[in-house]
């Protein structure tokens, strides 16, 4: 028995938030999130933008991978059609307002990348498990070796890259990162909002039905050709989102920042984090990018500076991110989210036994 | 018509050398039912250990003359009167570099077998009879440890590597063009195709590759029957990363090494989903289709273009035959 | 209500069905018997829409539906469980059950992101409704919220049913309800499908290898052997059949 759980009506009973601790947590983090520019200093708002972003996009490949069962391993080519789309229209649309584009161009993007999506989606009414995963791979490759081509250089800049616009949100420019900041996190905590309300309904459920047994969905009336590229719609415009916002948020960009690194980021933080939980992308994100920084600054401490020792500094980010992945694999397959779950249950029950 | 033939030959002999890194895949994917998306980097490790073996160590002041270079007394008199480009002369030049080519590719097999044996016993030996899932995710994440841990071991630029064959360049007519070949990449595409043969007969014939065939058609039911599945799965991997050593030699003498010959693996991971996962002869087909292919690309098209070749080749298989030109279709039971 | 003519089904050369033909009418109870292997499971996924007949056809309410995609068929108003229990594992019993419920609902995606509103309006009318005339009417309230990892087999086997339940079938097709069960849950399954039958009215088509039930609950039975359909008629008739009792129990008898 938790303590306190006890519902008067189906509409207590079906609140996420159903009791204090919970309730504490998130309401906690959101107050850290909105004091958090007042204190923190240029380089954690660095990090707190560069977590933000990423988190977007990994809530997006949760939809399809933690959800919905299907595997890609290639949704960095998302996060690059959303910059690019953001960047091309941009320059395109030059006859609007400044402090309108945005409200435009972003929109306009993330609805390419999510068509986008559904055609690289359409192998997975066919195919399941690893051919998808090599599908998506394989897409993934194609769209960033179009964006390198010299045939799109003038609208995409080529290998070389392309500089952003700063975006103007009704004559509020963002030209400052504190300024990022907050556009930053609105968008990713609405993100994960209407993720997590997503999945209380029968939208999502369908999703999660098609992950753990497609057949018995389909008995239920549950399409699963219209369930699936839903799915990868909603993941391709979520990351098609992030790619809007690293445009915003960085001066230049160019393809190398979208290739197989970013895409395998994406699935290892969701897998680190907890696959099908909503805070999972959280705790994921979280790890994949504090960790490499603590390496860069504790080489940084022991080699004294040395800039002979630096160049190790790559390699051993890139073996310890692997070495986290697979240990997640092997010893918290659920990741973190199984692990304040144990901690959150612990903390309802007590004074009680732990179980 | 010339110049198709010479594109053609090309296409072949890349194709060739895809088959063979192929192998690895597919041996791995039936003894395990694990897609191996790391196997692009054990074929680089096998490239570095080729470089390792055959230029590094034969360099160390300690290591005996001869290996680095073989110069006996019967070759410096007849290279005495050779001229500069003979054929001969390149015939020569190989019989000199032959001890250190033969110790670069025992090195380089012995070493990747460690490796792969090394990542199936702590890394997919726990995993066993668990979630294939998290196994390929495991691959996934090998692709980090393992290019970090090449660009940490190998620091130095990979120089030049001595060619496995004599690098003679050989010139005919055929339908009256001029074809232009090098003698290198013709025994490399012979070498090739005779250990894709060999393994292909060997999981055919032997007591070995019952084994594989028998955990491949159902892991429980062979472990019941006295199969040691835990050794099938050791000796796929051993398999697949001694082959993929000779694939890594064959591509850093063919293209240099570099962290990038990595990226090779997805290539031929597209190119075994083509063929059909679990069938050699249509893994072999679609090799020397999609080098072919690539082959035809750059001629028409352009070097650049034939880079994505294989991808776009495995969309368009997976939209009209989901499970490959000779995969089995795995039927779900209701 | 259901109508199946002259059905035939093969795999490569396996001929899973040769001819089946039966009605089943509205508000009845049918059973489909059979020793093991005679094609029951078979039938049931070509009704359902999992299997392609070569031959022959399926009609619903007058309506060919030989060609329509199982999701479809869930739409008209027919339910079904699986042999080996088909619930969805990752899940709570509640979300399984509410699952049923997903062709009656209407919420799209952009209301469900935003939920409060009309989503959550009818995500609390479905929960009232399965709570009310669902989970109570089979007794598992007491475990509406553990997975379904958790459950015995015998209760997996009730909430498959509820999740059926949910969808307010007009059909329902039960793939060996009490398969696997003691007596006293075959009891159970038993008194609650003769229920379903005469609460809702719900036409119901089940295949069993209990016999004992089968003669107690259906008014019509259909009897396959080797893919053949050997007999049809009432419990009485079909019992009575010389061919059904060489099937069950050799030429000898």
């Amino acid at each position: 028995m938790i303590n306190g759980n006890l519902k008067a009506s189906y509409g207590a009973d079906e609140r996420v938030l159903n009791n204090r601790n919970k309730q504490m947590f998130v309401y906690g983090c959101l107050l850290l999130l909105a004091l958090f520019p007042l204190f923190a200093d240029d380089y954690a708002i660095l990090m707190a933008c560069k977590m933000g972003i990423l988190l977007i996009a990994v809530v997006g490949v949760n939809v399809l991978t933690g959800y919905t069962g299907l595997v890609s391993l290639g949704h960095g080519a998302f996060v690059a059609i959303g910059a690019y789309a953001t960047v091309v229209l941009s320059n395109l649309f030059t006859a609007l307002p400044e402090g309108v584009l945005p409200f435009v161009v972003v929109p306009c993007a993330v609805a390419i990348s999510a068509l986008v999506g559904i055609v690289v989606g359409l192998p997975s009414l066919r195919v399941k498990g690893l051919y998808l995963a090599v599908a998506t791979l394989a897409a993934s490759f194609i769209v960033n070796f179009l964006i390198e081509q010299e045939l799109f250089a003038p609208w995409t800049g080529g290998v070389v890259g392309i500089n952003t616009p700063v975006p103007n949100l009704l004559g509020w420019e963002l030209d400052t990162k504190r300024e990022m900041y907050g556009l930053i996190t609105v968008l990713a905590v609405l993100t994960l909002l209407g993720t997590q309300n997503l999945f209380r309904t029968r939208v999502g459920r369908a999703f999660i039905a098609i992950r753990d047994r497609d057949y018995s969905a389909e008995i239920l009336g549950i399409s699963l050709l219209r369930y699936k590229l839903m799915s990868f719609a909603i993941s391709a415009a979520f990351c098609g989102l992030s790619g809007a916002l690293f445009a915003y948020f960085y001066a230049r960009i160019l393809p190398e920042q979208f290739e197989l690194d970013l895409s395998l980021e994406l699935v290892a933080a969701l897998i680190v984090g907890g696959m099908g939980r909503t805070m999972g992308p959280v705790f994921g994100v979280f790890i994949v990018l504090i960790v490499p920084e603590l390496i860069k600054i504790s080489m940084g401490f022991a080699t004294g500076g040395d800039l002979e020792m630096q160049r190790y500094t790559a390699p051993v980010q890139e073996i310890v991110f692997g070495l986290i992945l697979v240990f997640f694999l092997l010893k918290e397959p659920l990741g973190i989210n199984q692990i304040t779950d144990r901690i959150l249950r612990s903390a309802n029950r007590w004074p009680f036994a732990r179980g | 018509m010339g110049q198709f033939v010479q594109f053609a030959i090309n296409g072949l002999m890349s194709g060739a050398i895809y088959a063979l890194i192929a192998v690895g895949i597919v041996s791995v994917y039936k003894a395990t039912k694990v897609v191996n998306f790391a196997h692009g980097y054990l074929i680089m490790f096998g490239a570095y250990f080729y470089f390792t073996f055959a230029v590094v160590i034969p360099g160390f002041e300690g290591a005996p003359a001869w290996l680095a270079s073989w110069q006996p007394a019967w070759m410096v008199e007849m290279r005495a009167g050779l001229s500069m480009f003979s054929p001969l002369g390149a015939v020569l030049d190989w019989v000199a570099n032959l001890p250190r080519i033969v110790f670069g590719l025992l090195g380089a097999v012995v070493c990747n077998a460690l490796l792969g044996l090394l990542i199936e016993r702590s890394l997919m030996r726990p995993l066993m009879g668990q979630s294939v899932f998290a196994m390929i995710m495991v691959t996934v994440g090998l692709i980090s440890i393992l290019s970090g841990a090449a660009s940490l071991i190998w620091t130095a630029d990979a120089a030049f590597v001595p060619h496995i064959a004599p690098n003679t360049p050989l010139r005919f007519e055929l339908f009256g063009t001029m074809i232009f070949l090098f003698g290198a990449d013709i025994v490399n595409m012979v070498i090739a195709l005779l250990i894709f043969g060999g393994i292909v007969a060997m999981v055919k014939f032997t007591k070995g590759g019952v084994a594989i065939r028998a955990t491949a058609e159902d892991q429980s039911t062979a472990y019941s029957m006295g199969i040691s599945v835990p050794k099938v799965f050791s000796r796929a991997w051993i398999l697949a990363s001694a082959t993929g050593a000779v694939a890594g030699a064959i591509l850093a003498t063919r293209n240099g090494i570099s962290p990038s010959l990595g990226l090779f693996g997805f290539s031929v991971l597209a190119i075994v989903l083509m063929g059909g996962l679990d069938s050699y002869v249509g893994v072999l087909i679609a090799a020397m289709s999609v080098g072919i292919l690539e082959a035809m690309t750059q001629w028409k098209m352009g070097g650049e273009w034939a880079e994505i070749v294989p991808y776009v080749a495995v969309l368009v298989v997976i939209i009209f035959r989901p499970h490959g030109l000779f995969g089995q279709k795995e039927v779900e039971r209701i | 209500m259901l109508s199946v003519s002259d059905l035939h089904l093969s795999f490569g050369g396996i001929k899973a069905l040769q001819g089946v033909s039966f009605d089943v009418r509205e508000g009845e109870i049918t059973g489909v018997i059979g020793p093991n292997g005679a094609g029951k499971t078979s039938l049931f996924n070509a009704i359902s829409g999992f299997y392609a007949p070569s031959e022959g056809t399926v009609r619903f309410d007058g309506s060919d539906i030989t060609g329509l995609a199982p999701d479809k068929r869930a739409q008209l108003g027919m339910a079904r469980t699986f042999q080996n229990i088909a619930l969805f594992r990752g899940m709570t019993v509640l979300d399984n059950i509410k699952l049923g419920g997903h062709t009656r609902l209407k919420t799209g995606l952009f209301s469900a992101f935003r939920y409060f509103g009309a989503a959550r309006a009818e995500e609390l009318e479905l929960r009232r409704d399965i709570e009310e005339r669902v989970i109570d009417f089979l007794e598992i309230d007491h475990i509406r919220k553990y997975p379904i990892t958790m459950l015995p087999y015998g209760l997996q086997k009730r909430v498959e049913l509820a999740r059926a339940l949910a969808m307010k079938p007009r059909l329902l097709m039960l793939d060996e309800p009490v398969a696997g069960m003691n007596r006293e849950e075959t009891a159970d399954m038993a008194r609650f499908i003769l229920d379903v039958q005469e609460q809702f009215g719900t036409t119901i088509l089940l295949v069993e290898h209990d016999m004992h039930m089968v003669m107690d609950i259906c008014s019509q039975i259909v009897v396959l052997n080797f893919g053949q359909q050997i007999a049809a008629g009432t419990p009485d008739e079909v019992s009575q059949n010389p061919a059904v009792i060489e099937a069950y129990l050799g030429a000898a008898a």
